[in-house]
């Protein structure tokens, strides 16, 4: 295949509270073989040499495990590949002459930082609200002594599977976090040793959920769609199976007392 | 300077034991007046975060990622060594330490080793306690493989997400801290320095890099969890925000640089396809155990892969090494790849790959079983090259990977600094020249959850540490030269990229200071590399303000760190005469091409002083000395 | 620490109030068309199920509550729906629907809309209806006949293109709605998922459909006598 030329609309954002707008590039000679990012560092360094700002975008691995990358590629989160993460979208996908929009993650819980860079420390606050299983270093009992089923574990792992990126946020018309947390609340309670907590973590981390902004769940789906990780919907559902029992039990665990030393 | 490795007295088992029992403990009521300073949320950082928090320090984090969560440890794939035996293979402790001093090639500390083995049991307890995946069997119990040549199946592993999960685990508990008001997390943050006060670590300078202010924090300890600096040659399998950077700064304020030469090329990763390619793909090693290595026997044969008759392929693992056949130690196998290429028999369009094939798997297992065991690397492997594995054979080619040189650190993971530790990739310690599958996992945690909470301990509770305030003259001293680095990249104002730069000074390194090296390739290197550093500072362009994100400055900043360190490793590699492990000296190797070991000579590790840019380092040696595992000459045959 | 949630008041609470009250609602509209097809039989027939509808004591109360479950399942989708809105302050410049697994549709994307004029619908309807002219049956005294008005009000082919028209709108709402308020309750698993979701449609058929042909026969047949 040919090399290709693309026309690129990207968003260039100075900073947080200044006013943000597509700006039209051309990207050369671009082989098909170049990742999405490959082809953004080629036109960086077109712009480098001529001492111009470079685009900020955010990447790690490049393996599609980190959830570092996050752009939203002709309108649609991580581009349109199934399952893959823009690090691993390549550029075999597109072709020559296209025009590709790209734009940051877009929500009130995901300000812009600069670009295409957005702070999304507001997962962390959730994970940090309940996301764990409180084990202390050193007592840990041996790790065959509670054996976990075998499709028990693989549908724990089908959720821990999530790898943070929040394009499930990016896409959702509400720009909500339930994929996410559904999943990390999801993977604990399927595992034996995250039982004990799970009514209590359930409470605390949909309460944390909302109060960084995020949208509640339509029903719509595009999160699934949209996952790099392809974690299914059930896993919303299960979240509200855990709240509502968490709610209903709630005089159960005390809201403050465990948390605190 | 003598090095104290301050390995306790005692019988090899017991070195530990003795060690925590004699070690100085910290009142439980005075952790809480300690500030620890971890750099790092990697494995060994997101661990000792946790388990200090635990223990009731006052533990500030920081990462250079936006969250800890994304650190590089998340792409490990394949799975963590431990020694629990429960497939009652043949495993202990003892065979898991004897396998990692010979897979080491003899040239790690036996007593660390030891340790490491004895503590891979308790990580695999705390991480199931702590909710992780670990695949299964149908009865319910931990599922192992062998993985990277190892004759027991002591791998655990979660999908091909190992390195996810487990930090994932380590990560919820250091947020479980978070919340409780013991770890504060500072994201977006990358050291620059190390400030050392009164000869003790007592500080540190970073870069907020989404305001582009300099901050400077004080803590009683500073533990350095910055990971590997396989990044130097610019493709890797390393996430591309991996540096030296930290290890540098430290190094230049006199922490020894141990074995920098120790560098691990990983023989299944997925073929550079231009030059634009900005990092590399790994393959997990454990498609190894179903799929087999092959070439053409005849040179330049361009035939498609699939039209190439059985008999006029070689299968050159299973050729030279009977017993081990495909699963011989990375270093073994990278090596092999390299030479039926530079023989001409590469395939690929560049002539830079070898086949690795899965036919017989499939034929034997059937595709579903196949599908089951690899299907996300499968996936994986036809996203980034468009061909699918099932029908073609996977080409895959050696890249950098590890690197088990590292911050000298002694027993206690304290370097040669008081009070700066160094854990994880980021240290020398347990690998010696050549690191076995599963392995950095286990150390990471090792080091993380099991060793730093009682050697911190004993650091904190037998120093004398007076109150330090970050308006000391030190703090100052190290945020204006950090400063003033920043506006010298700033000034530069030329016209040749940073990555021009970092790719240039990667093709010095792979083609000098890579798979195979010798004498003059390395002193070719050593003329090459200051040359490239001068234009660096004359011609590179670094756009954009200080003041806030800057990727291309902190993307100079790395490179230029790397151009001063690719030195040492260059001079490393010059010094050490022998071949050992991942080590490759052509000068020194067996009649049958094999790495050939001076263990008169080279038996040491070697600790490297900082005398200035551009001044030759100070060798100190560390001898290394072996009571219980019996050196002998490696063999894979 | 995050705040302590009150029931009701959370994203999930929320969402969880909107299901539940929906059901109701769907449960109302299906006994109202089970009610309305009546009127294939007479005015015999419908008059005298309307006369038992209107005369039972407790119609008054079980309306003040379907009135509330109304009012509840508006004012909490709206509120809602503004805070999912203030969710993504800035809009995408181009945003394309992700396909692969998605279920977002027309009906999908209009709730809100669908919601409106439903609600507009409701007050001309009772407005019609309900608070509409007081026809007696010939010699019954108290019995309304409400045939005689549904015959006139269908006679107008405007009324009925209305009426179609936002019982087709009912019918997206539906169409969405129902499994999306299953799915609110948590009731899914991979057993149940198709059932909930072609179930879902089914129904919003049903009620569409069987609204929209009573006014159309109506005013083609002119009814019965
Ligand atoms: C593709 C791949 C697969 C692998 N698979 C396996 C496997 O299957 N099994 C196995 O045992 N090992 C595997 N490894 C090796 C293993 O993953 C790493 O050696 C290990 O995770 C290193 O962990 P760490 O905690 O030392 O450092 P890292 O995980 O590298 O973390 C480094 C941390 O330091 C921070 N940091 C770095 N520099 C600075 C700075 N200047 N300022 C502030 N913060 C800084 C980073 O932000 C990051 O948080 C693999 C490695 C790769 C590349
Ligand atoms: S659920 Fe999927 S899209 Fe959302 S954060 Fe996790 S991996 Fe990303
Ligand atoms: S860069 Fe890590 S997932 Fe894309």
């Amino acid at each position: 295949m040919a090399n290709m030329t693309l026309k690129l609309l990207v968003w260039r954002q100075p900073g947080p509270t200044v006013p943000g707008r597509l700006v039209p590039y051309t990207a050369d000679q671009i082989s098909p073989d170049m990742s999405f990012l490959e082809m953004l560092d080629v036109v960086n360094e077109g712009l480098i040499r001529k001492g111009e700002e470079a685009i900020a975008f955010d990447s790690d691995c490049s393996e599609g495990i980190c959830g570092t990358c996050s752009l939203v590629v002709i309108g649609i989160p991580h581009g349109p590949q199934r399952g893959t993460t823009v690090c691993q979208l390549h550029m075999r996908h597109f072709h020559d002459g296209e025009t590709i929009t790209i734009e940051p993650w877009r929500a009130r819980a995901f300000p812009v930082v600069k670009d295409l860079v957005v702070n999304r420390s507001a997962f962390d606050r959730i994970i940090a609200a309940g996301g764990y299983v409180s084990v202390n270093v050193g007592g840990a009992p041996d790790g065959n002594t509670l054996p976990i089923g075998k499709k028990t574990a693989d549908l724990a792992m089908d959720s821990a599977a999530c790898i943070g990126c929040g394009a499930c946020v990016a896409a959702c018309k509400n720009a909500s976090a339930h994929l996410f947390v559904g999943a990390k609340i999801s993977h604990l309670a399927l595992m034996p040793q995250g039982e004990v907590e799970r009514y209590e973590r359930a409470a605390r981390m949909v309460a944390q959920m909302d109060a960084e902004g995020f949208g509640s769940c339509s029903n719509e789906g595009e999160c699934e769609a949209v996952c790099p990780k392809e974690i299914p919907i059930s896993n919303i559902a299960r979240m509200i199976r855990e709240y509502s029992k968490a709610l209903s039990t709630h005089r159960k665990w005390q809201w403050k007392a465990t948390t605190s030393e | 300077m003598t090095l104290d490795s301050k390995v306790p007295a005692g019988p090899i088992a017991e070195k530990w034991d003795r060690h925590k029992f004699q070690v100085k403990l910290v009142n439980p009521a005075n952790k809480r007046k300690h500030t620890v300073i971890i750099v790092g949320t990697g494995l060994a950082g997101a661990s000792a975060a946790s388990a200090l928090g635990e223990l009731g320090y006052q533990v500030l984090s920081f990462c250079i990622q936006d969250s800890p969560r994304r650190a590089h440890s998340i792409a490990a794939q394949g799975g963590i060594n431990a020694a629990k035996n429960y497939q009652n293979d043949g495993d202990s402790v003892y065979r898991l330490f004897y396998d990692t001093v010979k897979g080491g090639d003899y040239r790690s500390r036996e007593a660390n080793v030891y340790r490491l083995a004895q503590i891979s049991v308790n990580i695999i307890d705390q991480c199931v306690a702590q909710g992780v995946p670990f695949a299964r069997e149908y009865g319910g119990l931990l599922d192992n493989r062998s993985f990277g040549g190892a004759q027991v199946s002591r791998t655990f592993y979660a999908r091909g997400q190992t390195g996810q999960q487990l930090l994932l685990g380590a990560y919820q508990s250091m947020m479980r801290q978070v919340d409780r008001g013991n770890v504060k997390v500072f994201a977006r943050r990358e050291m620059l320095d190390l400030v050392v006060v009164d000869g003790k670590a007592r500080g540190i300078v970073v870069r907020n890099l989404t305001t582009g202010e300099l901050e400077t924090y004080a803590a009683d300890a500073i533990l350095l969890c910055t990971g590997g600096y396989g990044t130097v040659f610019y493709l890797s399998t390393n996430a591309v925000n991996s540096n030296v950077t930290a290890s540098w700064r430290a190094h230049k304020r006199g922490a020894l640089f141990a074995n920098p030469c120790y560098t691990q090329i990983h023989p299944t990763c997925i073929p550079v396809s231009g030059e634009h390619q900005s990092k590399l793909t790994l393959m997990s090693e454990s498609l190894r155990n179903d799929g087999r290595v092959w070439v053409p026997k005849k040179k330049g044969d361009h035939r498609p892969p699939n039209q190439i008759p059985e008999d006029e392929r070689d299968y050159y693992l299973e050729r030279k090494y009977p017993s081990f056949g495909n699963l011989v130690p990375r270093d073994v196998a990278s090596r092999n790849a390299k030479q039926v290429c530079d023989d001409g028999r590469g395939v690929g369009e560049s002539g830079l790959a070898v086949y690795l094939d899965f036919k017989d798997a499939i034929g034997r297992l059937g595709r579903g079983v196949i599908e089951s065991r690899y299907g996300n690397l499968f996936q994986m492997y036809e996203k980034i090259t468009d061909e699918n594995p099932y029908e073609v054979p996977m080409r895959i080619f050696p890249a950098v990977h590890y690197t088990m040189g590292g911050l000298w650190v002694d027993y206690n993971l304290m370097s040669t600094v008081p009070g700066l530790h160094v854990l994880g990739e980021a240290n020398f310690s347990d690998h010696g020249a050549n690191r076995l599958g599963a392995s950095a996992l286990m150390q990471g945690l090792a080091d993380g959850y099991f060793v730093i909470p009682y050697t911190l301990g004993h650091y904190i509770a037998s120093t004398p540490l007076p109150k330090v305030s970050t308006d000391a003259e030190p703090f100052k001293e190290a945020k204006a030269s950090v400063q003033d680095r920043i506006n010298k990249l700033l000034a530069v104002k030329g016209h040749r990229t940073i990555r021009e730069f970092h790719r240039e000074l990667g093709r010095v390194m792979w083609d000098h200071v890579g798979m195979s090296r010798n004498a003059e390739g390395l002193q070719r290197a050593l003329t090459e590399i200051p040359k490239l550093r001068e234009q660096f500072w004359h011609e590179v362009s670094v756009p954009g303000t200080p003041d806030n994100l800057n990727q291309s400055l902190e993307h100079a900043g790395r490179v230029a760190d790397y151009l001063e360190f690719a030195e040492l490793i260059a001079l490393d590699a010059l010094e050490r005469g022998e071949s050992c492990g991942c080590h490759f000296r052509e000068e020194s190797q067996t009649p049958d091409n094999e790495a050939l070991r001076d263990d008169e000579h080279y038996s040491y590790a070697a600790a490297w002083g900082f005398n200035g840019v551009g001044q030759r380092p100070t060798l100190n040696k560390e001898p290394l000395t072996f009571e219980e595992v019996h050196l002998s000459q490696r063999s894979y045959k | 620490m995050p705040p302590q949630p009150k029931i009701g008041q959370s994203s999930i609470g929320t969402k969880i109030v909107i299901s539940i009250s929906s059901f109701f609602l769907i449960l109302f509209l299906l006994l109202h068309l089970a009610g309305n097809v009546l009127v294939f039989f007479g005015p015999a027939t419908f008059n005298g199920y309307s006369h038992a509808l209107i005369a039972n004591p407790l119609l008054i109360p079980i309306e003040i509550i379907l009135a509330v479950i109304f009012l509840i399942h508006i004012y909490k989708t709206i509120r809602m729906w503004v805070r999912n809105r203030g969710a993504r302050p800035v809009p995408y410049a181009r945003k394309e629907w992700a396909h692969h697994t998605s279920r977002k549709s027309f009906s999908s994307t209009t709730m809100i809309l669908s919601g409106a004029v439903i609600l507009l619908f409701v007050v001309i309807h009772l407005e019609t209806f309900k608070f509409g002219p007081d026809y007696l049956v010939a010699g019954s005294g108290q019995v309304r006949d409400l045939y005689r008005l549904e015959m006139e009000i269908f006679s107008n082919p405007l009324t009925v293109a209305f009426y179609a028209l936002v019982m087709l709108l009912i019918g997206s709402h539906l169409w969405h709605g129902v499994s999306s308020a299953f799915q609110s309750l948590g009731a899914d698993s991979p057993r149940w998922k198709r059932t909930f979701r072609v179930g879902g449609r089914l129904i919003a058929i049903i009620i569409a459909v069987g609204f929209i042909v009573i006014p159309i026969w109506v005013y083609f047949a002119g009814g019965r006598s």
